[in-house]
């Protein structure tokens, strides 16, 4: 086994691991302010990404700008899915079964107008360089490295916006103690409505930045929800950190056991690792803030 | 690049009737004939082309007059890319529409199951798949419209070995249609003796194959054959820097996949049947109806969706319009040229594809060139 | 519902066959696999309120030890059922006694893991399962020497079991266990004051859901004659948790009304092009949204408010 396919197979782990790292954090930010789990995230990253590509492809805009509409649109679906159908489950004290089972209906929903609306095909967006880097005889895109310094920034504003700004602040006490908020005068509805536009946006970001990698496709989302879900899982849910050191140990799991074990059983393994994790590990490697559902 | 497919697709879609009704002014009674395809879901890759092929080549025989006179009334079911699913619409068309023969399904796991239903009633199939098991030349009505995979690997191999004169393969392929590939690979290896230095698999829908990747590059193979219906593999395996020219079969050879290779698509060879750039005499006319009618390029799939619909409507001239469909399934069962290629229904794989079949193309910088290879020899 | 009521079901029921067209009475069939799998599922959602999204494990390895034991092995079908059931068993207790300590999104979770793992192994398992392509020739099965090679003589034994599956159910949960698994739903604390073994209890009920998912797969296996790992997806397993859901899962007869829009209406909608996955997907979160007890709870209400005899009752009910 020589040095360099092992370097290879470690930066790719971590590159793949970083995506499902970003969208586990847009779920992870959701369950953070609604203790909800968004099954179709990874649709809505599907959309954010399709939207921007047909803004370039046929719109014929600047990338900037389909960029923009992309996040606008996932944004605003998000909400609006928040205002029309969970706030109707919450307004009748709905078991939590119900809003998975909403959230996986609505991401075979996205997933079929995806199909419908823009066809087939798997497209790629532009991405933010082209430069390769070797290291250790291993090759890391530029958007790789662009993709940690994003991710280190949204972990970083989201921990500050948490921690230190009274939104935030409201946003997560609405979550944890609903009754004990409302009474402060937090207006919980909204707070969670904000959650939501917040996922939403992430979730497209997560879309956009893996995009030019991995290209958008209408078959996408189910994989990335459900990736993105065992990275927050792993990280402890609420943990958006913990999301990142999830998708991590995912993506170098897979990795290795494609060189290690067989190229055919990947999934196998990442999943039974997983279920094993989940089990001896109940708060996720990261997670301390004591995980709903339990 | 616009992508003027996708706004046809929209269109398309949003004005495609289910059924084709024949226009107004022919009073003659229309045959009708049923359509299987899968429209949604993961087939669609491959399932929207030939559906494309099959409107068009409905279109051009009732625009001609239809068959002896009478047009065809089409109608065209979605399987949703599953296999349970085309049961149901087979039972429909076949009892209760009584069509007089099925063009398609679009995947192995549909044909399967729908040759379960036709074929007992001697009801005409016409899948976009390759016999696959051994009890399927049993089914004497169900014929196939694409290669077996044993013959899309000799077809490889055959590349490999004469034209390139190397033996040292690597195989990149996915689980499923790949996974059948590379078994017949290694099956008539026998013939060819090429050292296979690698084989790697990925999981249908895999979103990065980078590290099978990275495990090819390692074992310097001369050649990489990537099997399975997906650019990812493409991409991956050109941004680690694996340099060697890659081969694919026909299931990769679109322009859609092309778009999505971005700067991969150079130094691809395909195992193939339609070059539209550069077409084989038999093969003008369709390129030339095609490219007015969709303002693209046809590829292998839309071209086999045009002869199943032309082999049917021979059978159908041949045994007579209110023939059983019994008598048009034997009517079928023949040779046929078409324009993907000449097949021969009444082979043991029920198929008559050889290796001469075979048009290889070579994908430089995003644009196929034929290459004048001719396998078999 | 009253006497009257199921008598008449009874006679529409046994009456469709002989005025539908085949390839409807094909879907009714399905509409029975997807009630008895669904049965399973309906009972660990509606009982335990745990959410399983790996039933189509279950359906798989019923189907290939069906399709394996006949065609490989040419045993005869019961045998293939029953090594349908014995290995599901296996599997669950395996499975089901690890993951059973989770609860909530994680046991979803581990349960759809479960289901994609299978699905891997499908796929690799070439020998047994025969891959991509599958194993086609699976015989059709025979009742007292009469070969059931048509939708029709099939759904009049599907919907005999499916009925059978669900009414077993609806026994067991009025039985001691049955009140001892809602306490365990409703009222965990309290149950375990009350000795309950929560853990096997709900190990119980994973078990069962296995045998129903498994004993629908080996039907499915000897109607459809073909066992292919396409059948068996994630894709198949949201559809079986469908079931209990649209239906609703708190009612046995919940099983059969979902299992009936889950087989029905996706078909019913194709005839309006390529937009039907969409309109189901919207049909379906309409429901979630718009009918928490499902269509039975729709229905009942309707019933409530249509049928005179009940309004009454529900009346006296309400100025008690």
């Amino acid at each position: 086994m020589s040095m360099m396919l092992l370097a290879q197979a470690c930066a790719t782990g971590i590159t793949n691991g970083l995506i499902y790292a970003l969208v586990g954090l847009g779920m992870a930010v959701i369950f953070k302010g609604s203790r909800l789990i968004n099954a179709m995230h990874g649709e809505l990253a599907v959309v954010g990404a399709a939207t921007a590509v047909y803004c370039v492809e046929i719109a014929m805009w600047p990338t900037w700008l389909a960029v923009t509409m992309g996040m606008l649109i996932a944004m605003v679906l998000s909400t609006l899915v928040d205002i029309g159908l969970v706030r109707r489950l919450f307004n009748r004290n709905a078991r939590e079964e119900s809003f998975l089972l909403l959230t996986v209906g609505l991401g075979f929903t996205f997933s079929a107008a995806v199909l419908y609306v823009f066809g087939r095909e798997e497209h790629l967006l532009p991405a933010f360089g082209d430069e390769i880097y070797e290291v250790a005889g291993a090759i890391i895109r530029e958007q790789t490295i662009w993709i940690v310094g994003i991710a280190a920034f949204i972990l970083i504003g989201l921990k500050l916006f948490y921690k230190y700004t009274d939104f935030g602040l409201a946003m997560m006490a609405a979550s944890i103690d609903p009754d004990g908020a409302a009474t402060t005068g937090i207006n919980v509805r909204l707070m969670r409505t904000a959650t939501f536009a917040l996922g939403g946006l992430m979730a497209a970001v997560a879309g956009l930045l893996v995009t030019p990698m991995i290209g958008v496709s209408y078959q996408m989302g189910p994989i990335l929800t459900l990736k993105g879900f065992a990275a927050a899982v792993l990280g402890g849910l609420t943990n958006p950190l913990g999301a990142l050191v999830g998708g991590i140990t995912i993506g170098l799991l897979e990795s290795l056991s494609i060189v290690y074990i067989s190229s055919g059983l990947k999934d196998a393994v990442a999943l039974s690792v997983l279920i094993v994790i989940m089990i001896l590990v109940p708060d996720g490697i990261l997670g301390r803030s004591g995980r709903k559902g339990g | 690049m616009p992508i003027s497919l996708t706004r046809r697709t929209v269109l398309g879609a949003m004005l495609a009737p289910a059924i084709i009704r024949p226009t107004l002014g022919h009073a003659a009674e229309p045959i009708r004939l049923g359509a299987i395809l899968s429209a949604t879901g993961p087939g669609a890759g491959v399932g929207l082309p030939q559906r494309n092929g099959v409107l068009l080549a409905v279109k051009a025989i009732n625009e001609k007059g239809g068959i002896a006179g009478r047009p065809i009334e089409l109608l065209v079911e979605d399987d949703g890319s599953n296999p349970d699913a085309a049961v149901t619409k087979a039972n429909n068309l076949i009892f209760s529409q009584k069509v007089k023969a099925i063009i398609g399904p679009t995947l192995t796991a549909s044909t399967l199951s729908v040759g379960g239903v036709a074929d007992p009633e001697k009801i005409a199939v016409m899948p976009f798949t390759g016999l696959g098991l051994e009890m399927e030349k049993q089914r004497r009505s169900v014929f196939h419209m694409l290669p077996t995979q044993d013959l899309n690997a000799r077809a490889l191999l055959e590349f490999v070995t004469k034209n390139m004169k190397t033996r040292k393969v690597a195989v990149l392929h996915d689980s499923a249609y790949g996974n059948i590939v590379m078994t017949k690979l290694k099956e008539v290896n026998a013939t060819y003796n090429v050292d296979f230095v690698a084989a790697e698999k990925w999981e249908v829908g895999a979103t990065d194959v980078t590290t099978q990747a990275a495990k090819i590059k390692a074992t310097a193979p001369d050649v990489v054959l990537v099997i399975g219906n997906s650019a990812t593999p493409f991409r991956n395996l050109r941004q680690i820097r694996m340099n060697a020219p890659l081969m694919s079969a026909l299931g990769t050879a679109s322009y859609e996949y092309v778009r999505a290779m971005g700067d991969a698509a150079d130094n691809i060879i395909f195992a193939e049947f339609l070059v539209a750039e550069d077409p084989l005499p038999y093969q003008k006319d369709f390129v030339e109806t095609f490219h007015k009618e969709y303002d693209t390029f046809p590829k292998t799939m839309e071209a086999s969706a045009w002869d199943a619909v032309h082999a049917v409507a021979a059978g159908i001239a041949k045994a007579g319009p209110d023939a059983t469909p019994a008598a048009i399934s034997d009517a079928i069962r023949g040779p046929y040229a078409g324009a993907m290629a000449k097949f021969d229904f009444s082979a043991p794989d029920l198929t008559g594809l050889s290796l001469s079949s075979y048009v290889y193309s070579k994908l430089e910088k995003g644009k196929f060139t034929r290459v004048p290879f001719t396998a078999g020899q | 519902m009253k006497y009257s009521g199921y008598i008449l079901l009874a006679i529409v029921w046994l009456a469709l066959p002989f005025v539908l067209e085949r390839h409807a009475i094909d879907l009714l069939v399905f509409c029975g696999f997807y009630a008895v799998a669904g049965a399973g599922v309906g009972f660990l959602l509606g009982q335990g309120g745990i959410v399983n999204l790996g039933q189509a494990a279950f359906y798989g390895l019923g189907a290939y030890s069906s399709a394996y034991c006949t065609v490989q092995l040419g045993l005869p079908a019961p045998v293939g059922i029953l090594t349908g059931v014995v290995v599901s068993l296996c599997l669950a207790f395996l499975i089901g006694r690890p993951i059973l300590r989770l609860s909530g999104y994680f046991l979803a979770l581990a349960t759809l893991a479960l289901g994609i793992i299978c699905s891997n192994l499908f796929y690799e398992a070439e020998f047994i399962t025969g891959g991509t392509l599958g194993i086609p020739g699976v015989p059709k099965l025979s009742v007292l020497g009469f070969a059931l090679d048509t939708p029709t003589k099939f759904y009049f034994l599907i919907w005999p079991v499916a009925v059978l599956c669900v009414l077993s159910m609806r026994s067991l949960m009025s039985s001691r266990i049955g009140l001892a698994m809602q306490a365990m739903r409703d009222a965990p604390e309290a149950a375990m004051v009350l000795a309950i073994d929560i853990s096997r209890l709900k190990l119980w009920m994973f078990l069962i859901s296995s045998v129903l998912g498994s004993v629908a797969g080996s039907l499915f296996a000897h109607y459809v004659g073909f066992v292919n790992v396409d059948s068996f997806g994630v894709e198949r397993s949201i559809f079986f948790l469908l079931v209990p859901v649209i239906g609703g899962a708190a009612s046995p007869a919940g099983v059969l009304v979902g299992a009936l829009f889950v087989g029905l209406v996706p078909e019913a909608l194709s005839v309006l092009g390529d937009i039907h996955r969409v309109l189901f997907g919207l049909a379906l979160v309409a429901t979630v949204v718009f009918f928490p007890d499902g269509l039975i709870g729709l229905l009942k209400r309707l019933a409530d408010t249509c049928i005179p005899a009940r309004r009454q009752a529900l009346k006296m009910e309400q100025s008690r």
